[in-house]
């Protein structure tokens, strides 16, 4: 069923260019995203990734450049394109005081179908997203994690030949982020093309075949999660030494097994633990033996942070997203897998 | 292919125009829904003219006299001409509610006309404007308000005053999409609104008033509204200015310039809209 839209990639974009005023949140981005894979748009907020996939749902117009959607130009031919994508923003988009099903419905109708389709489609949708006991309630009194499960719902009513999610897991819980993980999960294993956009490392790592990392509307590194990770570094372990006079003694005895890399200020020595625990437990084994006291052990993975601060050398900048509900904006640590 | 539940999009190239309908129809009852769902909402814009009746009815009526009409029956018209006018407020606070939500985005990538989106904002508000001149009325009336209505009156009546809250629900949904909050919306009503609704012969009658002020109300637009809805409901003439000499005619032409302007501009202004 796909092979006839095979050829055609599902989004190409050159030189996508977009201003606000003396601002520019895209720069001339380009973007290939073939039929049935996951690209992630990899960046902090303010990075330029909602502009870019609101350009390509055809709800902003580009200053420069073009985008073809499934062989659709944005501009030119957006009521196509409105066809065969399926945008699912950042911050839920329902109609708070309808309810789950009710939202379903009216966003099943407003596609077209009848009313008995739209029940239909909307009782098939609420089993399939676990949502039956939140079916009745307003959405203005569901959790977050709820919405956006309600949200993607209402994202995939009729099979869409291109998803695109916009940080579709920002201020949910661990137990939440999980559910939507496993629910993107799923339509990826049905083949749905998805353009997934991030601020969290291992979500891209967790869910996209390539990772588009971009800073200030522009891509500044691209590839596989496993080729991005290398360029970032791996995952250490981070020693911190009770005193100056311990961390020569830490230092000594961790080169024993280790390459070590001595942080002064800091009083660390981190090495580096591509097995992870099984290099955790090697270094407290070691510690334990030679009766070295510590501060702290800690088990480091790359995160945003050091992978911008390797490829850009600046940090994750706090920068809102054309300003846009910063106060919504969440914490920034990555959430343990 | 998959085990999903979806089933694909219907042919959407049925009649452009039977599209419209139907989108504007599910939009315009997406609105209504809401309406006793947020009961403030509806609140905002009665309790405000319930306020003003009482507070003129029982504590400064008292001290106003009006010659040739009783103050209650003086009072009233006024009161709808002031409840025509918080439309704007009404409709902007809800417009600009619904734009910072990510819902007009999700329409506005859904594959139908941009025009059926606003039209459905337009009407959903229009409603919930006509429901709150409804109980304002209803209210009126138990409190002893008498109009006098022949039947052409009545039915004149009734189209200015749809046509009123048509202008005032257009121009309250484009400045809900210029605002940037509904705090925003709500202060600017309070400030530009509030006091054009005072210097209108709503109160107190016109004649009495100081040159500035009384320039200002001779040819305010909510005069026309307040003299038209008196002199149909009362028989009690205006007059000052050329608009107080034909309130009918001043208010229909005050509405059809209102929409001749704000239809246009907040259909652009909503093309171009960002949302958020």
């Amino acid at each position: 069923m796909r092979s006839d839209s095979a050829a055609t990639p599902a989004i190409e974009a050159h030189g996508l260019t977009k201003r606000f005023g003396d601002f520019t949140a895209v720069q001339e981005l380009d973007l290939q995203v073939d039929t049935g894979t996951v690209v992630s748009l990899l960046g902090p907020n303010g990075a330029g990734k909602t502009t870019m996939v609101r350009m390509l749902a055809t709800l902003l117009r580009p200053d420069a450049g073009e985008a073809r959607i499934g062989g659709h130009d944005v501009v030119r031919e957006a009521d196509r394109v409105r066809r065969v994508i399926s945008l699912t923003g950042q911050f839920a988009a329902l109609d708070k005081n309808l309810t789950a099903a009710e939202n379903l419905r009216l966003m099943a109708r407003l596609r077209g179908h009848s009313r008995g389709a739209a029940r239909t489609i909307t009782d098939g949708l609420i089993e399939r997203f676990d949502i039956a006991e939140i079916r009745d309630r307003l959405v203005k009194n569901l959790s977050g994690g709820e919405r956006r499960r309600v949200d993607l719902a209402a994202g995939l009513i009729d099979k869409p030949q291109l998803l695109v999610l916009d940080e579709p897991t920002t201020g949910l819980d661990p137990r939440s982020r999980q559910v939507v993980w496993s629910t993107i999960r799923e339509l990826v294993a049905e083949g749905v093309t998805l353009l997934l956009t991030t601020q969290y490392l291992d979500e891209a790592d967790a869910l996209a075949d390539r990772v588009v990392l971009i800073d200030h509307g522009q891509e500044i590194a691209g590839g596989t999660p496993a080729q991005l990770k290398a360029q970032v570094g791996e995952q250490r372990v981070d020693i911190v030494a009770v005193d100056g006079a311990e961390l020569e003694r830490l230092a000594e005895v961790l080169s024993v097994q280790f390459t070590t890399t001595v942080a002064r200020e800091q009083r660390t020595v981190s090495v580096p633990a591509p097995q992870e625990a099984a290099d955790l437990s090697r270094v407290v084994q070691l510690l334990r033996d030679s009766g070295v006291a510590v501060d702290e052990v800690a088990l480091r993975r790359p995160t945003l942070d050091d992978a911008f601060l390797a490829l850009t050398g600046h940090g994750v900048s706090d920068e809102s997203d054309g300003g846009e509900h910063s106060e919504e904006t969440m914490p920034k640590e990555g959430i343990a897998r | 292919m998959s085990t999903t539940a979806t089933t694909p999009a219907p042919n959407r190239s049925t009649h452009a125009s039977r599209r419209y309908v139907t989108d504007t129809l599910l939009l315009t009852a997406r609105s209504l829904r809401s309406i006793p769902r947020v009961p403030e909402r509806l609140l905002d814009v009665t309790i405000q003219p319930i306020i003003f009746i009482l507070l003129f009815l029982y504590v400064f009526g008292s001290a106003i006299h009006v010659a040739g009409i009783s103050y209650k029956d003086y009072l009233f018209p006024g009161i709808i001409g002031q409840s025509l006018a918080f439309g704007i407020i009404g409709a902007g606070v809800a417009t600009s509610n619904d734009m910072a939500e990510g819902v007009v985005d999700r329409f506005r990538s859904l594959p139908i006309s941009r025009l059926s989106i606003i039209s459905g904002q337009v009407m959903g508000q229009f409603c919930e404007a006509l429901l709150g001149m409804v109980i304002t009325v209803g209210v009126g009336l138990a409190l002893g308000w008498n109009p006098h209505l022949t039947f052409g009156h009545g039915i004149e009546l009734l189209a200015l005053m749809l046509l009123g809250i048509l202008a005032f629900t257009w121009t309250g949904v484009l400045f809900g999409m210029l605002v940037r909050s509904p705090d925003a919306m709500q202060g600017m009503g309070f400030i530009i609104i509030l006091p054009l609704t005072f210097m209108a012969g709503t109160f107190v009658p016109i004649a009495g008033l100081d040159a500035v002020p009384r320039a200002i109300a001779e040819w305010d637009p909510i005069s026309a509204l307040v003299a038209a809805v008196r002199g149909l409901t009362q028989g009690y003439p205006s007059s000052g200015s050329w608009q107080l000499d034909h309130p009918e005619i001043a208010m229909a032409l005050w509405c059809l310039l209102l929409l001749a302007v704000t239809v246009p501009l907040a259909l652009r202004r909503f093309n171009r809209t960002l949302a958020s």
